[in-house]
Order: C-alpha cells, then structure tokens, then sequence
C-alpha cells in the first residue's frame, strides 16, 4: 500500500511537473498576452476538478448535497404553510400531496418543519465546523511548525483530550454553560471533536515540511512566518476541504444525538434532532415523523461522504483515514 | 520493542492524571453547589458538615490530589446526591449492563461484519458485493436513533406475535436482542467497509500473486496471505470503535430503557451529583485510553513494518 501510495505520488509529480513546463514554455511564447500569472496553481484546481467529475459517485452525491442545501434554504422561503400555527383539525397527516411529509400533534406541515430544522442542524453544523477547522488549523499548524518540545507538550495534551469520550464531554460542556443554545451549543460539539483536525493539519505540517522547496526557502532565508502562510498552510488546503466534508456530518450528527436525548436547544427552534425526538414520542403509531428527519441526517451523511471520497482522490492529499 | 512497550505504558499516566485534571476543573465550572441548590433549607452549621466531610471547602488543588489519590485506589468516593451510595456502588450497579450490551454489540459487529467484507472483497463488483455494500453505507449513515425506533417498531410491535420481542427493559436473552442489533451495526458496517478495502488491496500484493503462480490453492492463499494480512486494520479500529459504542450506549440506553451507565450519566449531569459525573467521566476516559494503548502495541506486535519506526 505504502509503495502504492509513493508511486502514485511521485507519477502525479511528474505529471504536475510536466505540465508546469509546459505551462512555463507557452508562457513564455505569448508572454505580454498573459504574463506568467499563478499558471501553475490554476491547473492543480483545474486538474482536481476533473478529477472530481470523473468519479460518478462523487458528482451524484455532489448533486445530492446541494438538493438538500436547495431545500433546506428555499422551501421555508417559498411556502404558503405557516410552520408554527396550530391548527388540530389537521394533526397527523401522514405524508400525502398536500402536505409531502405529513403533518405533526399540532397539525404543522413537516415538509416546511423539516426544511426549518435543517437550517437549524446545518447553521449549527456549518458554524461549529468553521470553529474546529480555526483550532485546528491554528493547533495544528503552531505544533507541526514549532516541532521538538512544544510539538511533543502540544502532542501528549491532545492525547490527554482523545481519551475523554464524546458525548460526555459535550454535555459536560452544556452543563456548565448552564443553557442550551445555539451558541452554547456550537461550543460544546466544537470543544469535543476539534482534536481531529489538529492533528491532521499536524501531520499534513510535518509532511511538508521535509519537502525540498520548503527547505530551498529557509536556505534563502525566506522568514519563518512567510514560509508558514505561503508554503505550508497554502498546501494543507486540499485536506482541509476534505476534512470540512468529513466533519460536517459528524457535528450535524452529535448534535441531533444531544437533542435527541433531550439537551438540545429549546423549542420552538427545532433541529433534525429535535424533530426526530418528537417523533420517537409516538412512534409507535406515526412512524413517519421520526422517519423524516432521520433519513435527511442519512442523506446528509451519505452524500458529505463520498464527497469527501471524491474530493482526497481529486486532490490526491496524502491522508488516511483517520 | 520492548522499550517502546514500556513508555507507550509510561506515558498513559500523565494522560490520565491530565484527563482527571480536565474534568475536574470542568465539574468546577459548573455553577451551584449540590448541597445549596436543596429546595429543603440545610442549616448553616450542616452543611458546613456536608462539605468538610466531602472536602469541598477544602482548597483545589487539595481536593484534585485527594481525587488523584481516589481513582488510583479504586476509590471514587461518596455520590453528593444519594446519600447512601458511593460512586463505587453507582459504576457496580450500572457499568456491567454497559459493559454486557457494547460487548455483545462488538461481537455481533464482528461475526458479522468482517465476513461480510470478505465475502464482499473476494466476489468484487459482483451482486453480493453491491448488495453487502449497500447494507453497509445504510448502516453506516442512518442514525441509530431510527435504526433503534425501526427496530422496535417492526420487530417488537408490529410482529410481536411472531418475535415475542418486548419493546424496552433489560433482563432475559429476549431484551438483548433489539439493543444489541442497534448498537452494533454501524460497528458491523465500519468492519465490513474496513476488511473489504484491506482485503482488495492485499489481493493485489505481489506476494499473493507468488503464491498464486506457484500454485498453492486459492483457498490456501486466502486464508493463509490474505486474511491474516487483511485484518489488522480491523485490530487497530476496535480502539476508536470502542469510543463509539459508549458514545451510541448513551442514545441506545435512553430508547430501550436500558438502565445502564449512559443514562445514568444524564441523569447525573441534570442532578448535579458532580462525583457521579466525574466519576463516570474519568472512568470511560481510562477506558479508552486503555484500549488505544492496547491497540497500539498489539499493533507494533503484528505489523513488523511499524516496528522501525517506533521504537
């Protein structure tokens, strides 16, 4: 695998080095036209796309993510339903033409409902991942740079965090916020899952900066903070789009999993987590309720995934799995 | 080897002594003190008794070494809200039941699961393999909420008379069964993922090929070169996997009225009954780091080739 990975590596270097050449070649025959501008970085993203295209999973799950970002966003906007008036005559519907995901014990529409608890999830989803890249990054990126002793500290207290267990750190976090809002809430899952991401930008760092334009750049006394922003963090992008993608549907998840158990933010805000808690109160004889929510998680998760499949094979970032 | 063993051990310890040191200062942080939020008014001079008896007006870092020094001796101490119990007594009454479904859960995920990858490996691109896939990206991305829900659902409400399945509890083999099932299978679906993919790559070694062309039986070569080689990525999940069934056992608990240590937990957060929560806390925390460590040198011993790197 390891001798895999290497050949693959080094067949794209080539690949990418060829193409460089080329680049610099015509550049230099139409020079005056497009005088060399960052040719070379637009043809890695150019590269990644079509890469990206090919891989057929990847493009339909592409697709699948932003149906339900279109839902999510538009149909709230563009339905003549009232999500919060009550009106019993209409309770529990279940899913038909008129109301597509039925109704809930309050005669609301779901399909509007639903589409306002995915705000919800992916607001808090969106915003706590935005947190744990930040952290990350800046953890990451500080123990991986600095190496040696601070890296070794930096290191032994991420173990430290990876032995506490999840759910339990989150809500020992809510606990002590004393509320559960959607900020308190962002805290707590951002709190519990940054370690991750720390120590992929790490390990992405370190890799880094044992290649050779790294060290031709100290040799020519490049300082140390320029070496960082322009050549390392620069080239830690392709991960981290990976990792956004990876991270997303697992804050979304952690924190229907809290609500669920009833420690999620308070109604009548509701998220997908919320709304499947309500429905698990009766599932016995309206299944549908809690069906809907869920699978929206399903499918968030199963397209986030193999996004993110498509996009470390685009990329070609060298990360396993973690 | 042996020396790489020796401080992978070693460095656990500060691990842990700064997991107990986190969670105390978080237990800190939450505001209120159990024995003044009573509705019922303690008098003065009692509760001054309460908390010198359970160190509380004690200095900090006092009472973080006393700790230090409880959980080394196996001693949690005294739970601040039931009176009559010690934490002890709390862990004894409730982790075995946890203890009891997470392990059925990693068997059930196992005997399952790793077949089904291999299954899965060796016919590749066929229908078994589409299909064993499929189950395992549903398994893999539907919330064990509603696997739990769908579960009880079908098997214990709407089939009752053919499963005889009860819908919550926790007693005989018949209220293992749902439970166990929801919790493991996302498990199952991560090993059967897992096994396929390491599987389908040691396939294409080279010294699968050697032994192909020398003519050893593909039965032998499977099980033999393959297999062997295919499941250590499987070994080295079972760490983090470990995190997973107690994060799952707190939802799994709550649906099926399992009165196991994940809804104690939540029960204990909202009573406030700080060594409770500590004590829960800090105990989980050693257990996964336990079985990272485990996981790690078992992994040295059966992969040569991290060996180098390591010690």
């Amino acid at each position: 695998m390891e001798t895999d990975q290497r050949d693959h590596a080094i067949e794209a270097t080539h690949r990418r080095r060829a193409q460089f050449e080329d680049a610099l070649t015509r550049t230099a025959e139409v020079r005056g036209t497009e005088a060399g501008a960052a040719l070379g970085r637009a043809s890695l993203w150019k590269d990644a796309y079509y890469r990206f295209i090919a891989n057929k999973a990847s493009v339909i799950a592409a697709f699948a993510f932003l149906i339900l970002l279109a839902y999510v966003i538009f149909v709230p906007i563009f339905s003549n339903e009232d999500p919060y008036a009550v009106d019993f005559s209409e309770a529990y519907i279940p899913p038909s033409w008129e109301h597509p995901f039925g109704t809930d014990q309050f005669g609301r529409d779901l399909f509007v409902r639903t589409a306002l608890g995915g705000r919800v999830s992916f607001a808090i989803g969106f915003a706590a991942t935005i947190a744990i890249m930040v952290i990350g990054i800046t953890y990451g990126a500080t123990s991986g740079f600095l190496g040696g002793r601070v890296d070794n500290a930096l290191m032994r207290f991420l173990d430290a965090l990876y032995g506490l267990p999840y759910l339990p750190f989150a809500i020992l976090t809510l606990a002590i916020f004393g509320t559960v809002n959607f900020w308190t809430m962002v805290v707590a899952l951002t709190i519990a899952s940054w370690f991750t991401a720390a120590r992929v930008v790490r390990g992405q760092i370190i890799s880094l900066k044992e290649n050779d334009y790294v060290r031709a750049a100290y040799a020519l006394g490049v300082p140390r903070r320029r070496i960082l922003s322009r050549h390392l963090l620069v080239n830690t992008l392709g991960v981290i789009i990976v990792f956004v993608f990876l991270e997303l549907p697992g804050v979304i998840l952690g924190e229907a999993f809290l609500s669920f158990i009833g420690l999620g933010i308070s109604p009548p805000k509701a998220s997908w987590g919320t709304l499947a808690q309500e429905g698990y109160v009766e599932y016995q004889v309206h299944p549908y309720i809690i069906v809907i929510p869920s699978l929206m998680i399903a499918w968030l998760i199963l397209s986030a995934f193999f996004i993110a499949d498509g996009l470390r094979d685009a990329l070609d970032p060298r990360m396993k799995e973690t | 080897m042996l020396k790489f063993t020796i401080r992978r051990i070693l460095w656990t310890i500060p691990v842990i002594l700064l997991v107990i040191l986190m969670t105390f200062v978080m237990m800190r942080m939450i505001k209120g003190n159990p024995f003044r939020t009573t509705e019922r008014a303690v008098p003065e001079a009692i509760q001054r008794n309460l908390e010198r008896k359970f160190h509380l007006d004690q200095p900090a870092y006092k009472q973080y070494l006393f700790y230090v020094k409880g959980v080394f001796t196996l001693d949690l101490g005294p739970s601040l809200v039931l009176r009559s119990q010690t934490v002890n007594d709390i862990i004894k009454q409730h982790f075995p039941v946890s203890i009891h479904l997470g392990v059925m859960a990693l068997l059930f995920a196992i005997v399952l699961g790793i077949p089904l990858g291999i299954l899965a490996a060796l016919k590749q691109n066929s229908p078994l393999d589409y299909a064993s896939m499929g189950i395992a990206n549903l398994g893999f991305s539907i919330p064990s909420f509603l696997v739990a829900t769908l579960l009880i659902y079908f098997f214990a409400v709407k089939w009752k008379d053919v499963t005889g399945l009860p819908t919550n509890g926790w007693g005989g083999p018949e209220t293992w069964v749902l439970p166990v099932i929801a919790l493991g299978i996302y498990p199952m679906t991560y090993f059967a993922r897992l096994v396929r993919g390491s599987m389908l790559e040691t396939l294409q070694q080279d010294y699968v090929r050697t032994a192909k062309a020398k003519g050893l039986r593909w039965r032998v070569v499977v099980g033999k070169h393959v297999l062997r080689n295919s499941l250590i990525p499987a070994v080295t999940a079972t760490g983090p996997l470990l995190g997973y069934l107690i994060t799952g056992s707190f939802i799994i608990e709550y649906i099926f009225g399992i009165p196991g240590i994940g809804k104690y937990y939540v029960t204990a957060v909202t009573g406030r009954d700080y060594s409770v929560v500590m004590g829960i806390t800090v105990l989980l925390s050693v257990i996964i780091i336990v079985a990272n460590l485990v996981v790690d040198i078992v992994y040295v011993y059966l992969d040569p080739r991290t060996r180098d790197e390591r010690t």
